[in-house]
């Protein structure tokens, strides 16, 4: 309560101070967006440790850098293109379709883009986050105004954009990396222990875990560490 | 009644399917091409069927005994090894189920106008979907309810199976009743739906062709369902700039839509300006004008694939974006997977240009990448599971040395003279730890032209800085090269 001599100063809640978010807040404007078909573009769960929600928040760019960028990529989308989302390779040939298959990545959701030169990049990818959930690139080179009107249209669209490698002139919100643990190769490459974390600024506290990918049978799987 | 010439050759998809369905298209079009020898209008209806009208032929070659006699020929000449049958008949139904019996009797079969309707009584139910068109369920159904003979199907009469069945009851009522489901007549195209694209300069290549007439194939199909309806038979007819024709009906149960129509267009062409054995009647020229005639259209059916499990919505968004990113640059291509198999990682799944692809079609879409059937992974130099991520697409070729720095190789037995002790990659050098293989693949060795001899290994290497890694590399020609990462 203030005291007597300093009535006119008023109370500062989180009402009143622009810009600042409960954790109620949050709860609430996430279960609107739930509720309007807006949700998470969900992982499989061993993979969902990385996540705040449980997958991917819609409108974000994230950025998957270390080693077995493809197996984590492939990781990370397999359960949302399952259940319904577009997945587009711009200018990834080299992405292994059969191993997508192993992850469990829908390929009938699947389309391989070749923007064919630099100039079109930026309107070939600003096309697809209009229509598809998951766009994925590879070390994009195009000017910080191009990178700001593609992360626009991704946010407006609720769609995700994904880059492999260098992020170029992109702000990505999270990044993925994994590291190695170990192989197992007996009579033949089977199986691999990784470590996987998510850093970036929209990333709070330690979020990692420990997962066999590829397991044998080609898809993620979780270890006890 | 209209009489009806129907060929068909049962065993087409089987005998030259292995291929893809655009292998058997074009190899059927040399049989389809010297058919329209006899009669220049043929429908192809699917890959091994096809059909025509008997009035003209017959009073041609006098008779329809005489045609038919002459047709057996025409396709004995064309397609020496593949079974068929030639059958006419009073309705293009009945045709087909006569040509069926002429490929087991291995001669024409002409089934008289008097006794078409008893020749129908004896056709089993089951003959219905399988050269009918109408669904297994329905046939399916009428064969529990105990009418195993089309017989039995005619006698209930028309009104019990409309009652039963709707708009399918009443085809399958036509169809045992000997009447014509579609007319085969020519020249009497019953719309004015036909769209028409004229280029400037004469365009060679399908592909070019087909992409110029995208926009125009896009009208006809928006123009068609602004009306309600869509086309299950359209006469495409392509001309050259020195005034060449060809022209072919095309018929698709299900509608055309744009994939459908440019997919076949891309048939005719392929046929045409790629045939190599029929140089007499090759164009000389570019294509300059193609007309997309629509001879027979229907009101659009409710059907509901997508009530339990779909994702219209997202469909749609993304065949939207599709198109606009086509249309953003002239280079752009975009490819959907398609499941092809065999042993090399990166052709285990090839990709298709999306303008022969309709993405909206979910079914289609999951029989198009799903692993084929009963083909198992252990044949003799498949990779084991998991596969690799990343696929070279052009493989560089690197250096894999024993540990006195000699090149290691693959003895005739497909053995190694050597333990890997090091390999170079692009000026990066990597300590082998562990080999798995070599795996050897000998393909085509009984084809001296196309044989190809090679081994496959996967190395567990280091980099000098500690990374772990897996490569797969092969050996062919005494050239080792990365294949894959498994990244």
């Amino acid at each position: 309560m203030p005291s007597m001599g300093q009535a006119t100063i008023p109370t500062l809640t989180h009402r009143t101070l622009v810009g600042v978010e409960t954790g109620a807040d949050f709860a609430e404007r996430h279960a609107q967006r739930v509720a309007g078909g807006l949700g998470p573009l969900e992982v499989t769960e061993v993979l969902q440790p990385l996540f705040a929600g449980r997958g991917f928040e819609r409108g974000h760019v994230y950025g998957i850098a270390g080693e077995a960028p493809l197996s984590l990529l492939f990781a990370l989308v397999a359960r949302a293109t399952m259940q319904g989302s577009w997945f587009a390779l711009v200018d990834l040939e080299r992405a292994g379709l059969l191993s997508a298959h192993e992850h469990g990545v829908a390929l009938h959701r699947t389309v391989c883009v070749e923007s064919g030169s630099l100039s079109a990049w930026p309107a070939v990818v600003g096309a697809l986050v209009d229509g598809i959930d998951f766009v994925v690139v590879s070390s994009p080179v195009c000017s910080p105004s191009e990178a700001r009107r593609i992360a626009a249209r991704v946010k407006a669209q609720g769609s995700v954009l994904i880059i492999l490698g260098k992020p170029g002139a992109f702000d990505i919100d999270a990044t993925f990396s994994a590291h190695t643990r170990q192989w197992h190769f007996n009579t033949f490459a089977s199986a691999r222990t990784m470590d996987v974390v998510a850093h970036g600024r929209r990333v709070h506290g330690n979020r990692t875990c420990h997962v066999m990918l590829p397991s044998p049978t080609g898809a993620v799987c979780g270890v006890s560490s | 009644m209209t009489r009806s010439i129907a060929i068909v050759f049962p065993q087409w998809m089987q005998q030259h399917g292995s291929l893809g369905e655009e292998h058997a298209f074009t190899m059927f079009e040399h049989v389809v091409r010297a058919v329209t020898e006899v009669s220049p209008l043929v429908e192809v209806e699917s890959v091994g069927t096809m059909l025509m009208a008997a009035r003209g032929p017959s009073r041609y070659f006098g008779g329809e005994v005489a045609v038919a006699e002459h047709l057996h020929n025409v396709c004995a000449g064309a397609a020496p090894d593949a079974p068929f049958g030639v059958g006419i008949a009073d309705s293009q139904f009945a045709a087909v189920v006569a040509a069926h019996l002429s490929q087991s009797r291995g001669t024409p079969c002409v089934i008289d106008q008097a006794i078409t309707v008893q020749f129908l009584d004896a056709v089993p139910v089951r003959s219905l979907s399988r050269v009918g068109g109408i669904t297994e369920e329905t046939v399916d159904l009428l064969g529990r309810l105990g009418l195993p003979l089309c017989s039995a199907v005619r006698s209930i009469g028309e009104s019990a199976l409309i009652d039963r069945f709707g708009v399918e009851g009443k085809r399958v009522f036509a169809l045992v009743s000997g009447h014509e489901v579609r007319h085969l007549v020519p020249g009497t195209p019953p719309s004015d739906f036909t769209r028409v694209m004229e280029s400037e300069s004469p365009l060679t290549g399908s592909l070019q062709v087909v992409a110029s007439a995208h926009h125009t194939v896009q009208q006809l199909v928006h123009a068609i369902s602004g009306y309600g309806q869509q086309c299950v038979r359209i006469l495409i007819t392509c001309e050259t700039d020195h005034g060449e024709a060809n022209s072919r009906i095309w018929g698709e149960p299900h509608g055309f839509g744009v994939a459908a129509l440019s997919q076949r267009l891309m048939y005719q062409l392929d046929g045409w300006l790629t045939d190599i054995t029929a140089i007499a009647d090759a164009p000389t020229s570019g294509i300059v004008r193609i007309v997309f005639e629509p001879l027979e259209c229907r009101e659009v059916i409710a059907t509901q694939p997508l009530l339990w499990g779909g994702h219209q919505e997202n469909i749609e968004r993304a065949s939207r974006a599709t198109a606009m990113a086509m249309a953003a640059g002239t280079g752009v291509q975009i490819f959907v997977p398609r499941w092809e198999g065999g042993r090399d990682v990166a052709t285990v799944y090839a990709r298709v240009p999306l303008a022969l692809i309709d993405i909206a079609n979910t079914r289609d879409g999951e029989q198009r990448v799903s692993v084929g059937a009963g083909v198992s992974r252990d044949w003799s130099g498949s990779l084991p599971r998991p596969s690799p991520a990343a696929i070279a697409t052009t493989p560089a070729t690197i250096t894999v040395r024993d540990q006195q720095g000699n090149p290691v190789g693959v003895t005739s037995r497909h053995e190694l003279n050597a333990d890997p002790f090091v390999v170079e990659v692009q000026g990066h050098s990597y300590a082998v730890e562990r080999v798995a293989g070599p795996w050897p693949v000998e393909e085509r060795w009984w084809d001296t032209r196309r044989k190809r001899r090679h081994v496959r290994m996967q190395l567990l290497v280091r980099h000098a800085r500690g990374g772990v890694g897996v490569f797969l590399v092969g050996l062919e020609n005494h050239t080792w090269t990365l294949l894959a990462r498994y990244d």
